[in-house]
């Protein structure tokens, strides 16, 4: 049996944009003719809780939507890291902000401390950090095209917030670059659909 | 093609859109032109986005004032004439079950969306349960009719919607939509279809005023109603009524009146009965689910399959009344039943009943967290070890 699917998590904390930068991505993702499912757990408190987005993407129907097996995981909050790090498949991408997630438990995967929530500061706002860590995901994963995923975050994007926007994207992109030295990017084994 | 159809025909592509929002998409294609609801998680997407479609096409949205008012607004607009909707969870399922037994015994065609979280009473507003299986059909005090579907897909909620719509007009009954959390806000790539030529339109009285029975069954069972104005003398109550609309308690009289209620579906099965069987021909092992539940369950056939463990899925899509025959057409030959439900023990119950002699094993889970497609296919291989033992 060929395993498609792909599983991503973007996991954090009510009110950081998780669920609006998978939809980001799953739009991207779509455009290019993939199937995708994204789905998402939340706690009555809109802000603050525990929170994650999840995205099983695949090129045939997703039959099960929800993630079992992650081989992306972005951590924007500690909170995430428990219901989230056994999930992970071996040598998986992981990417977790410095400032809000500095401890990792070990475990054999590709692990990126990146700056995330600092350079969305930055930038000016740390409410675009989930755009930011789109960027780096998007870099680190190969998961999809830059272009359409500049597209996809151009169409979601409100006129006022477009600048700034592009911007954390493409200082994800960045961040991601610099953490690899600018070498090619590895395409995460089950992204490749030869 | 009519107008409405051509509006949302650019929203018709291959898209990603969420469970709810196929819900209130459908409904508007389904020709529902108001709807009263009261926002509750995990449902209130589908007032959410009917707030901004109806107006669009000069149907009608309310916010009232709680769930009760909700589907009793529902059932007045349809008796004006208009399809309409309410949509819900749990805890104002609860609350609007008297007046869905109304809407059953006074013949009122309304949808009724029940999406699914953790209970009991307010229970775990964002976490998916299927604790409502056995409320949806008996929720309401004494016997009546009524039709469930469970759609287990986005694609599968547009279908369903549609359907829901075209049912309660032709069988004259209240249908609920019943959809776990996972489902309803599950984004997914959907292709949808436009609605063209599945919509059914009431059957609307006609002939002499004088010898028009509001009750009176034609033959199918289900009487016609009048259009509100047309000059028919019509009195609607909850009271068990005759065929003039009338209460009474005539024993002879309710037992007829009540009696050809209660059949009135046997007319349509072939339009109400609706299920999906996955590789039942030569399985070891057949799963019966719904929902959540059942999207894990075609994956853990397939993962069963790769290891040489034949499984399979009898899923029903119209949940009530239960496609009692075609399950048991498809566990004929199975050597063990499994049901993986998010409850403590409802669909299985009905599946032991409809299979009589054989084992039914249960995976029941009530903690907010769906089972996994390993879940099923282990406790699917314990199950068969179990039985060679």
């Amino acid at each position: 049996m060929r395993d498609a699917r792909l599983e991503i998590r973007i996991g954090g904390t009510g009110g950081q944009g998780l669920i609006l930068s998978a939809k980001m991505l799953a739009d991207a993702l779509c455009a290019a003719g993939q199937r995708v499912a994204q789905s998402q757990t939340y706690e009555p408190t809109s802000r603050g809780g525990y929170c994650n987005s999840d995205l099983v993407v695949s090129d045939r129907e997703v039959d099960f939507p929800l993630t079992t097996a992650l081989d992306c995981l972005v951590l924007l909050d500690r909170m995430a890291v428990k219901p989230s790090w056994l999930l992970l498949k071996r040598g998986a991408l992981v990417i977790a902000d410095t400032r809000l997630c500095p401890e990792l438990p070990g475990g054999d995967y590709r692990v990126h401390h990146l700056p995330l929530t600092r350079s969305a500061i930055e930038l000016g706002s740390e409410r675009v950090a989930n755009i930011v860590a789109l960027g780096a995901l998007a870099a680190l994963s190969a998961v999809c095209e830059r272009k359409a995923l500049e597209q996809a975050v151009r169409a979601d994007t409100p006129k006022s917030f477009l600048d700034l926007n592009m911007d954390a994207l493409a200082a994800g992109y960045g961040l991601a670059a610099r953490a690899t030295g600018d070498a090619p990017r590895a395409a995460l084994p089950s992204c490749d659909r030869g | 093609m009519n107008a409405v159809d051509k509006a949302l025909l650019p929203r018709l592509a291959l898209r990603l859109i969420s469970g709810n929002h196929a819900c209130a998409l459908a409904a508007v294609a389904a020709g529902c032109r108001f709807f009263a609801g009261y926002p509750i998680t995990p449902s209130s997407e589908i007032a959410e986005r009917l707030s901004r479609l109806l107006p669009e096409v000069d149907g009608v949205f309310v916010q009232m004032e709680d769930e009760i008012a909700s589907i009793a607004a529902v059932i007045g607009a349809s008796m004006g004439g208009v399809k309409a909707l309410t949509a819900t969870s749990g805890p104002g399922f609860s609350l609007k079950q008297e007046n869905i037994g109304y809407a059953a015994g006074a013949e009122i065609p309304c949808v009724i969306v029940n999406v699914m979280r953790g209970g009991p009473s307010t229970g775990m507003p964002t976490r998916p349960a299927q604790g409502d299986i056995m409320q949806s059909r008996w929720g309401s005090h004494g016997d009546y009719p009524i039709i469930v579907l469970a759609p287990a897909s986005v694609r599968e909620i547009y279908s369903e919607t549609l359907r829901a719509f075209d049912l309660a007009e032709t069988c004259r009954t209240p249908v609920v939509l019943l959809y776990d959390q996972v489902i309803a806000q599950l984004t997914e790539t959907v292709e949808l279809v436009a609605a063209e030529g599945i919509r059914a339109e009431r059957k609307w009285a006609s002939g002499a005023r004088e010898a028009y029975q509001p009750y009176a069954s034609d033959g199918g069972a289900i009487p016609a109603m009048s259009r509100p104005g047309a000059g028919y003398r019509v009195h609607t109550t909850g009271l068990n009524h005759a065929e003039n609309g009338f209460p009474t308690q005539d024993p002879e009289t309710v037992a007829r009146n009540l009696g050809r209620l209660l059949g009135k579906f046997e007319h349509h099965r072939d339009a109400i009965d609706s299920w999906q069987a996955i590789g039942c021909e030569d399985a070891e092992v057949v799963i019966v689910a719904i929902g959540i539940s059942a999207r894990a369950a075609t994956r853990a056939i397939e993962l069963a399959r790769a290891g040489g463990l034949r499984l399979g899925l009898f899923r029903p899509i119209t949940l009530w009344p239960f496609p009692e025959d075609a399950l048991r057409a498809a566990a004929k030959h199975a050597r063990a039943v499994l049901v993986p439900e998010m409850n403590a023990g409802q669909l299985s119950l009905e599946v032991e009943r409809i299979l009589g002699s054989k084992r039914v094993h249960a995976i029941h889970r009530y903690n907010g967290e769906p089972i996994t497609p390993a879940e099923i296919a282990a406790r699917a291989a314990a199950v068969l070890k179990e039985k060679a033992t």
